[in-house]
């Protein structure tokens, strides 16, 4: 399933080098593909350079670029106009596609991208139940906190954020069912296909795809009344109002956001205001130092540490 | 009594042949027109919906009759594969399948076989347009059909009787 997803959207050489490699497609995290130079791959973590016969690396030509492009955006390129603009493309299975070329420029934004010269394959995946190590303390009195999870790009936020929304939404051994409404503004999430997810999103999931998170936020509330929202990579000014919008109507927040730490986190204008306010209960901050999705620590609304791995560790050696 | 049956049937037969180069003529025009009725459709489910060409090709072909139907599904089953096929070839392979004995003119199917070349790599202003381009020389081309149909049509018949009688009159 995931190397038919994986391998349909390459070009035909492309499809037939890789296949030569004998791979196991779930640890295939990133496909680099960039004009006349080496295809390279991120295997386990490592780099890879797939070789042809002739034991040269596999160099990656125009017409490769043109075909995935072809293949990439289900042959129909405007489809993807909105999500080009941001220089990448989710495609069936929450797969990041990001791209890179000259930008044309129309009344001072970005318009599309034309001569694209890199294509980056940024693999999602699904692992459940990853969230189950967060749960004791994302749960208050069997009510769940509003949580923000913070990660750098790759610390696997995404995948930590659908684990969640999935447990919540069917319920689990800490929390009864909730309904939740995602708000899934590039389709990663959910990595829906014509409206399909194609993740595993729980049976009280209600997703809204494609979506600009602020404006998502409050169709939802008016039209599917969710107890929990949940939205990736915030950012924004409006992104900010609509959350507190939805906290203000009652709905648990979770969300995720970009920093390597909280101190970085708090030197975002915007967010800085937001923790001093308390708006958000729990923090999850995500690394890579032993694994992608690495959990570094999980704070409370004062800033206190509930969890850190190393304090943990003591703790369960200290109980032995 | 011979040769009075032998000049009935040459100019029924020549008759009949200049009635089905009329027929032909009228053909095409009629193909062009549903083509163009066809592109229309397409037109609008790149403009309005922003749907997939495989997903558009789909639902425009629920309406179509043979071969325009046929056609398009194909299309349609070969783009949802993606089985490392462009869609430039793939175009090309399923209009010389099923339009190419239609009786589209050739000037027009020439040109649709280039269209094919220019679909889906475009953004949506430029895709549209590249479509009321084809859509404006198709336009064009059954302009100056309709003007000379009636003349042609005409010409057609008169030339199937004549040449019967022609060749009625040589062969006396």
């Amino acid at each position: 399933m995931l190397e038919n997803q994986i391998l349909r959207i390459l070009p035909h050489r492309i499809r037939e080098t890789i296949s030569a490699e004998h791979l196991q497609y779930m640890f295939l995290q990133e496909i680099r593909l960039r004009m006349e130079k080496p295809l390279l791959l991120i295997y386990r973590g490592e780099e890879r350079m797939p070789l042809v016969k002739s034991g040269r690396p596999y160099l990656v030509t125009k017409e490769d670029l043109k075909e995935a492009l072809e293949y990439i955006s289900n042959y129909s390129l405007y489809a993807y106009e909105q999500e080009m603009k941001q220089g990448f493309i989710t495609i069936e299975g929450g797969h990041r596609v990001g791209m890179t070329g000259q930008a044309m420029i129309e009344n001072g934004q970005v318009k599309n991208l034309k001569y694209i010269s890199s294509i980056n394959i940024r693999m999602s995946h699904e692992i459940l139940g990853c969230a189950d190590a967060v749960f004791p303390y994302i749960i208050c009195n069997r009510k769940l906190c509003h949580t923000l999870i913070v990660s750098p790009p790759g610390c696997g936020k995404t995948t930590l954020l659908r684990d969640l929304i999935r447990q919540i939404s069917n319920g689990n051994s800490w929390i009864p069912g909730m309904s939740v409404g995602v708000v899934d503004e590039r389709s990663e999430i959910g990595g829906c296909y014509m409206g399909v997810a194609q993740n595993q999103l729980g049976i009280r999931t209600d997703v809204l795809d494609g979506c600009p998170k602020a404006e998502g936020m409050i169709m939802l509330i008016r039209t599917m009344s969710p107890e929990v929202i949940a939205v990736d990579e915030i950012g924004t000014v409006q992104d900010v109002h609509a959350i507190e919008y939805a906290m203000h109507c009652g709905c648990k927040m979770i969300a995720t956001v970009h920093a390597s730490s909280m101190e970085e986190l708090r030197k975002k204008p915007l967010f800085d205001q937001m923790i001093a306010e308390g708006r958000f209960e729990r923090y999850i901050l995500l690394g890579s130092r032993e694994h992608a999705g690495h959990i570094e620590g999980i704070f409370d609304e004062r800033g206190s540490m509930l969890y850190q791995e190393g304090l943990r560790e003591m703790h369960r050696a200290s109980v032995e | 009594m011979i040769r009075f049956l032998g000049i009935c049937l040459i100019i029924s037969s020549t008759s009949a042949w200049g009635m089905l180069a009329a027929e032909q003529y009228r053909n095409q025009y009629l193909q062009l027109q549903y083509l163009q009725r066809l592109l229309y459709r397409l037109r609008s489910e790149i403009l309005y919906s922003r749907a997939f060409l495989s997903e558009a090709f789909r639902n425009i072909a629920a309406y179509q009759e043979e071969p325009y139907s046929g056609w398009l599904l194909d299309m349609s089953c070969q783009l949802e594969q993606r089985q490392g096929i462009r869609l430039s070839a793939i175009w090309k392979m399923q209009t010389q399948k099923h339009l190419w004995d239609v009786g589209l003119p050739e000037i027009v199917r020439e040109k649709l076989l280039h269209l094919g070349e220019q679909l889906g790599s475009a953004d949506i202003d430029m895709q549209v347009r590249i479509l009321d381009l084809y859509l404006g020389e198709m336009e064009h081309i059954m302009e100056d059909m309709r003007g000379e149909q009636k003349t042609r049509i005409k010409l057609y018949h008169c030339m199937g009787v004549m040449s019967g009688l022609l060749i009625s009159i040589l062969l006396i």
